[in-house]
């Protein structure tokens, strides 16, 4: 089953997550409203800069490290993580963060932060 | 629960108790004669007498009688004149000193300000006593004082210092140290260098040195811990100064009165800076003011809404207390976190701990900002205005109060409500999944028990503006302070706020109850209702003791601890299990029965029926008999982690009612 949705299923498993494919093309706009996202909800625990370097939790992901990442790099599988928690630390974003839009918007620019030549192509939005 | 609490006469025969007791070492000296003596005559029953009944946990006469001598203030005519301590006593009663939370040490300052009448309370730590001060402060406003002894007494402050530090509280901290004539010789006793160790944790501070400058250097402290932005102040005072005599006033250097040594004098905004404060206003469409504890502190919540109501401008409260703007008003925002993205202008009033913009506050990085404060030097740090005003936040209030014109905004007061029905159907969402994982678990779960606590204290039949409230803690302090409100000023400490230190939450509201008891400042209509603390296992730790501090001077606490066996931040140690022993306590611990130890009632309770009628009792015990309940709320540390137990641990946004960081 591939899944290719603005509405993704309530409850996902890891192998759904995998075939989800992100609505929302990774645009500039995309990125720097994911940005947004990221400052108002996951800087305390993954820092300003993505790299979690600071101390409120100990296993907060450095997400400018997609080899480290514990849940999965895939589009679908960050989608996963933010919306429904992932881990024993990070709780479900879904009633905070309640558009999906804006989650993967949110996965945009996490994988903006990624080394250059692992990061997607940024997509033309015409601006 | 403990039926034998707050006795004055023995249980068994209904005699007084008589007036003189003898000292420990004689009782236990007495008794172990007593016992040698039974082995020696007839040695085959020792063992068979009936011993005697334990005896009750009382509030000794000593202590009663104490509280019921009157004052004494020291006079320059008396026989002996006055002792340095007495002349500082005397200052801080004329300056309205509100209340001293000490421990014994530093005898001469804390004896002279008790005998001074100014209220003062004896407890069992010096850092709580410490938090004790700050809750005080926190829920009135007013300047209150700690004291310890110095060297272990002192330091056992420090990270109570710095809590209060955080929270801009206007605190006096006292300590004794030693003498100046012992300075660098590691003098016994307790020798220590105190100031340089609260650098960076104070407004201002001084080892006085010369005892003829006492009330010089107690008119700096006021004058700092009574102007602009209050902040802790730390006195500490050799022997030579407060054993010090002084035969008449003109002995003293520089004393005269407060009138003179300080002004009530505030600042007021520039008439232009006003005017283009109140045209950016009219101009924006969704303006919203942050009324920080600056607001509170300088009492300027009747100017604040009249402002707000006049031009339809959205409020969230923020800062170490809540309720200086209701939060069922229609134009507070502090239930509508989604709509600050929305706001085209942001009002910063006396919000002495600033944000930075990248720090997660939820404001449109194109909003246009305007900051208040009494202050200069601090505008333009971390948030970059478009209007910076130096002003008291009342002076400005006042000002666009009357400046303002009238206005509607129906578009923003709309999205404002639509917001806040959002919100409150997070928290309800929420809340049904907390109560199927408490009904998978027979435990309860952090949603349930605030949800729990808000419908008793707001739904029920309590003036919803009775009870103050307070909140620590990780996880169970994110969902209280979710759930907590607050309706009119002093009425939610937020003990954590910025520092985030796990532990002084009972203490802290231990102190603010002290402050509802005496009815001080805004507690003045609430007089003698109880107070509320929501806090966790790993919290209770620091201050629990304290119950038996609460139960000696009768200040009626409901302390909620959320038992998950484990420091909230457990989870931490998931990805190396090696360490994971280090984050967890013994389970199921049962802090129901040391309460009960301390000379208050304890409840246990796993189910949500449970917890209702718990609450329910101890209210009521509270209220009518002025006695402290521990409940014992037996939780999972699972209910942390969103994997298992979903949502998990919710970070609260910010400014919220949830607001920590700022």
């Amino acid at each position: 089953m591939l899944l290719v949705s603005g509405d993704a299923p309530a409850k996902l498993t890891r192998d759904d997550a995998q075939k989800l494919k992100n609505p929302v093309a990774n645009t500039k706009k995309s990125i720097n409203r994911g940005r947004l996202i990221f400052m108002q909800n996951c800087t305390s625990c993954h820092g300003e800069d993505g790299k979690a370097e600071g101390s409120l939790v100990a296993s907060a992901t450095d997400l400018t490290s997609p080899q480290l990442y514990k849940s999965g790099t895939s589009e679908g599988e960050i989608f996963h993580s933010i919306r429904d928690g992932a881990g024993d630390q990070m709780p479900a974003f879904k009633s905070q963060i309640d558009s999906e839009t804006d989650i993967w918007n949110l996965v945009n620019f996490i994988r903006s932060l990624w080394p250059e030549a692992t990061r997607p192509a940024v997509v033309d939005d015409g601006k | 629960m403990s039926e034998s609490i707050q006795k004055t006469e023995n249980k068994t025969n209904g005699v007084p108790e008589p007036e003189s007791r003898p000292s420990r070492r004689g009782l236990f000296a007495s008794l172990g004669a007593g016992a040698a003596a039974v082995a020696l005559v007839n040695p085959g029953k020792i063992f068979a007498a009936t011993p005697p009944p334990i005896p009750s946990i009382r509030i000794a006469k000593d202590i009663t009688d104490s509280l019921a001598e009157s004052t004494k203030l020291g006079s320059f005519d008396a026989k002996g004149g006055m002792t340095g301590a007495e002349v500082f006593a005397k200052s801080c009663k004329d300056e309205n000193l509100a209340a001293l939370f000490c421990c014994p040490g530093n005898y001469q300052i804390i004896n002279a300000i008790s005998a001074a009448g100014i209220p003062a309370f004896g407890g069992r730590s010096e850092g709580s006593m410490t938090s004790a001060a700050d809750g005080f402060s926190r829920c009135t406003g007013e300047v209150t004082a700690c004291s310890g002894t110095e060297g272990p007494g002192f330091t056992n402050m420090i990270m109570n210092i710095a809590v209060a530090h955080r929270a801009r509280t206007p605190l006096l901290v006292l300590a004794s140290n030693v003498t100046i004539a012992t300075d660098d010789r590691e003098y016994f006793i307790q020798t220590g260098y105190q100031q340089p160790t609260t650098e960076g944790l104070k407004k201002y501070g001084k080892r006085l040195i010369a005892p003829d400058r006492i009330h010089e250097y107690t008119a700096y402290a006021f004058r700092n811990l009574k102007t602009g932005v209050p902040g802790p102040v730390h006195l500490d005072f050799p022997g030579e100064i407060y054993n010090h005599r002084f035969m008449a006033e003109s002995e003293v250097k520089e004393y005269y009165s407060k009138e003179k040594y300080r002004t009530e004098s505030r600042p007021h905004p520039a008439p232009k800076e006003l005017a283009q404060a109140v045209d950016m206003i009219n101009r924006a469409e969704r303006p919203v003011i942050v009324a920080g504890h600056g607001v509170f502190f300088h009492k300027a919540w009747e100017p604040l809404m009249v402002a707000a109501e006049k031009n339809e401008i959205a409020v969230v409260t923020s800062g170490p207390m809540r309720g200086h703007f209701p939060d069922e008003h229609r134009l507070s925002a502090s239930l509508s976190p989604d709509a600050f993205m929305s706001a085209d202008l942001v009002v910063f009033v006396g919000q002495y701990s600033m944000p930075s913009k990248q720090e997660r506050w939820r404001f449109n990085p194109e909003v246009k900002a305007i900051r208040v404060n009494p202050t200069g030097e601090d505008l333009g740090r971390n948030w970059p205005l478009d209007l910076g005003i130096v002003a008291d936040e009342g002076a400005f209030l006042e000002g666009l109060a009357s400046d303002l014109p009238q206005k509607k905004r129906d578009a923003w007061v709309g999205e404002l409500a639509a917001a806040r029905q959002k919100y409150e159907k997070q928290l309800m969402d929420e809340y049904d999944q907390g109560l199927k994982h408490s009904q998978a678990t027979n435990t309860l779960h952090h949603a349930v028990v605030c949800k729990e606590v808000h419908d008793f204290l707001y739904k029920g039949s309590i003036d919803p503006k009775q009870t103050v409230t307070g909140w620590g803690g990780w996880t169970i302090g994110n969902a209280g302070a979710r759930w907590l409100r607050a309706y009119r000023p002093g009425q939610e400490v937020n003990c954590p706020y910025q520092y985030s230190a796990v532990g002084p939450d009972l203490a802290m509201m231990i102190g603010a109850g002290a402050a509802v008891q005496l009815g001080v400042g805004p507690q003045a209509p609430y007089k003698g209702a109880p107070v509320l603390v929501i806090t966790s296992d790993a919290g209770i730790t620091y201050s629990m003791f304290e119950l038996d501090t609460a139960a000696k001077y009768k200040i009626p606490v409901i302390c909620i601890v959320y038992n998950n066996n484990a420091w909230g931040m457990w989870p931490s140690a998931v990805g190396t299990p090696r360490s994971m022993h280090m984050y967890l306590f013994q389970e199921n611990l049962r802090y129901d029965k040391m309460a009960e130890g301390l000379g208050a009632r304890g409840e246990y309770v796993r189910t949500q029926d449970e917890f209702r009628k718990a609450l329910k009792t101890s209210y009521e015990v509270a209220a009518k008999d002025r006695v402290s309940t521990l409940i014992n709320v037996q939780a999972l540390k699972e209910f942390t982690s969103g994997k298992d137990y979903p949502p998990g641990n919710i970070i609260n946004p910010e400014p919220s009612v949830g607001a920590l960081a700022h």
